[in-house]
């Protein structure tokens, strides 16, 4: 029914939490959708590229203020929508609604955050305990995320992931023989995907998050030789300027949570893909604080005193 | 001097909860052992939840930090078959007396001297007299004595004193040193070897009465020809940055300033705070650096391990933020070239 849903979306917009019943049938339909996806899913240009956004639900109203409004705008996010911010639950809800509502113009792409270890770590799970009084919401999204896409790759050209490179992973068709509906696991290419980093070494090399591996120009420009792509775009990592391109333009870093946590004073950006693939970021700041972007009762940020 | 707030002063003294429930959810989670820390935590700390990675991994790197440089003063000391004397301003609910006193160089430490507000003292003196694990640490119980109202407490080594910082110390602190032993003699002796510890405590005055509190031990230690005092500070700089302007107002959202961060735009700028003060040496080096190339590799895997960290870039912009800086004064020329060695090693293995 379109109109209980649009009607969802917009209490949604206003960053206000569906009911548990509700969630639970729209996660059912996403997984009916995303389930027809492929791994790495085929998208068209022109298409806004966004990195993490990590429940920060009023910075992510900035975004489409600055990248324009689903459905004008076809939007392609790269995981890490829960976890670390306020309002991981109306996040993703609203982006999830989205993807359902419009399926052909929202494309969600699996973070590594979008887990159920990560999740009780980080904040996903308190917060739909706290917000629902139960895991169920919790237990729902995580089976959405199982069934979300490992990456996506524009006109054929431009593959996007969350983290990045895995060295048992040469071509980009070997992604798409990935049995991806499961949680992510603490190794392999699939694990590689969502965790790994570019780094200014050669080669390989290991990681300081603990999963994943670090990876060099030589292995980005490899790959994006032998996969016949200009570019390669993933989120993953703060980048103080919004975004950061690195090994001469091959791959870029784009970040899409303002003030990250509340605390790293930094801007954000999209990544606007034109129908010929030409790029312009478009940098945005973080919500001002008179529009609830932080709760009157928040935990404050944690430093060293 | 600056007339105190007394909103601002109870948002300082609550920092020293931060530090004591950061340093206890370190210790549970294994990254640090401090056997200590749960006798004297603050009212209501013990209910508060772990805290997140990022802030566990740093409170390792700035304990790992300064007990290094605690550790090797004291070394040094040892090799030069001096006793010390180690005094810690503002040190709230810090438990490094009892972790020196129960270690391998307890019989270094001549005296070791806490100075905090009166409020934290009252609530310290209590916790260590409650406590069989503190206690047994200060010696013969007989020799352990609460003054002024319980918010005094002098044993044969370990003296807790209180006062307020801001204030002019030849009138707050040095009445406190003046007497403590029926022998009529000072509490620290000025020919010992002596290190001020400010952990966390300048940030939040304002620079002229830090430099007044620094001057009065220089002053105090100048006579001696034998005399070498050093100063290890830890905390906040550099703050004009967004990082920077983000923390100010996060922090004054909780009624906490950091006048005393405000001269010192890098890490360049810390060691001038001791060589104004005509130390012989000073350096700083940040928490990320200290990270990077003073802990040791298999400490780096073990603490890589005890929890999954997701965010190295934001945790190298936290830890950049935060520096340890020391410095030394040595009256006597020949003892220079000893003291000098007093720093942080690389370390690679």
């Amino acid at each position: 029914m379109p109109s209980d849903l649009d009607r969802q979306i917009e209490q949604l917009m206003r960053c206000e939490p569906i009911s548990e019943e509700e969630v639970k049938r729209l996660c059912i339909k996403a997984r009916e959708i995303l389930v027809e996806e492929a791994n790495v899913q085929a998208v068209d240009s022109p298409v806004t590229i966004c990195g993490d956004i990590h429940g920060q639900f009023w910075d992510m109203m900035e975004l489409f203020k600055v990248g324009g409004a689903c459905p004008d705008t076809n939007y392609l996010f790269m995981g890490d929508f829960v976890d670390r911010g306020f309002y991981s639950v109306e996040t993703f809800l609203l982006l999830l609604a989205l993807k359902v509502r419009y399926p052909e113009r929202m494309t969600l792409i699996r973070g590594n955050h979008e887990s159920r270890q990560i999740t009780q770590v980080y904040g996903f799970y308190d917060e739909c305990q706290r917000k629902y009084g139960s895991s169920n919401v919790w237990r729902w999204c995580c089976e959405v995320f199982d069934y979300l896409a490992l990456g996506a790759v524009v006109d054929g050209r431009v593959f996007c992931v969350h983290g990045g490179l895995s060295p048992n992973l040469q071509g980009i068709d070997q992604i798409r023989a990935i049995d991806r509906k499961q949680e992510v696991p603490h190794d392999g290419p699939m694990c590689d995907l969502l965790w790994s980093d570019p780094d200014e070494i050669t080669g390989w090399g290991l990681s300081p998050r603990g999963a994943g591996f670090l990876f060099g120009a030589d292995i980005a420009k490899a790959f994006a030789h032998h996969n016949a792509i200009d570019l390669v775009a993933r989120a993953h990592q703060l980048a103080m300027e919004g975004f950061k391109l690195m090994f001469d333009q091959t791959i870029v870093t784009v970040w899409s949570a303002p003030n990250y946590c509340y605390r790293c004073g930094n801007v954000a950006a999209v990544l606007e893909l034109d129908e010929h693939l030409m790029q312009e970021y478009k940098v945005f700041q973080h919500a001002p604080a008179d529009v609830r972007s932080i709760p009157a009762k928040r935990p404050p940020a944690d430093y060293f005193l | 001097m600056h007339n105190a707030n007394p909103d601002g002063d109870e948002a300082i003294r609550q920092t020293n909860s931060d530090a004591a429930v950061a340093r206890l959810s370190a210790a549970q989670k294994g990254y640090i052992s401090d056997p200590f820390v749960r006798f004297l935590l603050p009212r209501g700390a013990h209910l508060q939840p772990p805290r997140p990675p990022l802030i566990n991994v740093g409170t390792y790197v700035r304990s790992e930090g300064i007990d290094q440089l605690v550790n090797q003063w004291l070394e040094l000391c040892e090799r030069d078959g001096k006793q010390c004397q180690i005094v810690s301003l503002g040190a709230g609910s810090d438990t490094r007396f009892w972790r020196i006193a129960a270690g391998a160089r307890a019989n270094v430490l001549a005296k070791y001297v806490e100075v905090d507000f009166a409020e934290n003292t009252t609530k310290k003196a209590m916790a260590i007299r409650k406590s069989k694990e503190l206690g047994v640490l200060l010696g013969n119980q007989d020799d352990v004595s609460l003054s002024n109202g319980g918010t005094t407490l002098h044993s044969p080594v370990y003296h807790l004193l209180p006062a307020d910082l801001r204030r002019n110390p030849s009138e707050s602190l040095a009445p406190l040193l003046a007497s403590s032993s029926s022998d009529g003699s000072p509490m620290l002796s000025n020919a010992l070897p002596t290190l001020l510890l400010f952990e966390c405590v300048l940030a939040y005055m304002h620079p002229e009465d830090s430099d007044a509190l620094i001057a009065w031990f220089v002053e105090y230690f100048s006579t001696e020809q034998s005399g070498v005092l050093g100063g290890l500070v830890y905390e906040m700089f550099g703050l004009q940055d967004a990082f920077g302007k983000v923390m100010h107002t996060n922090l004054k959202a909780r009624n906490v300033s950091l006048p005393g961060v405000e001269p010192y735009a890098s890490v360049a700028s810390l060691p001038t705070r001791f060589t104004r003060h005509g130390f012989t040496t000073s350096h700083a080096i940040t928490l990320r650096d200290i990270r990077r190339s003073c802990v040791n590799q298999s400490e780096l895997e073990r603490i890589s391990h005890l929890e999954l960290l997701d965010e190295v870039e934001e945790l190298d912009l936290v830890l950049e933020h935060y520096a340890v800086t020391w410095g030394v004064k040595v009256n006597c020329v020949d003892a220079q070239a000893l003291w000098r060695e007093w720093g942080f090693k690389p370390s690679r293995n």
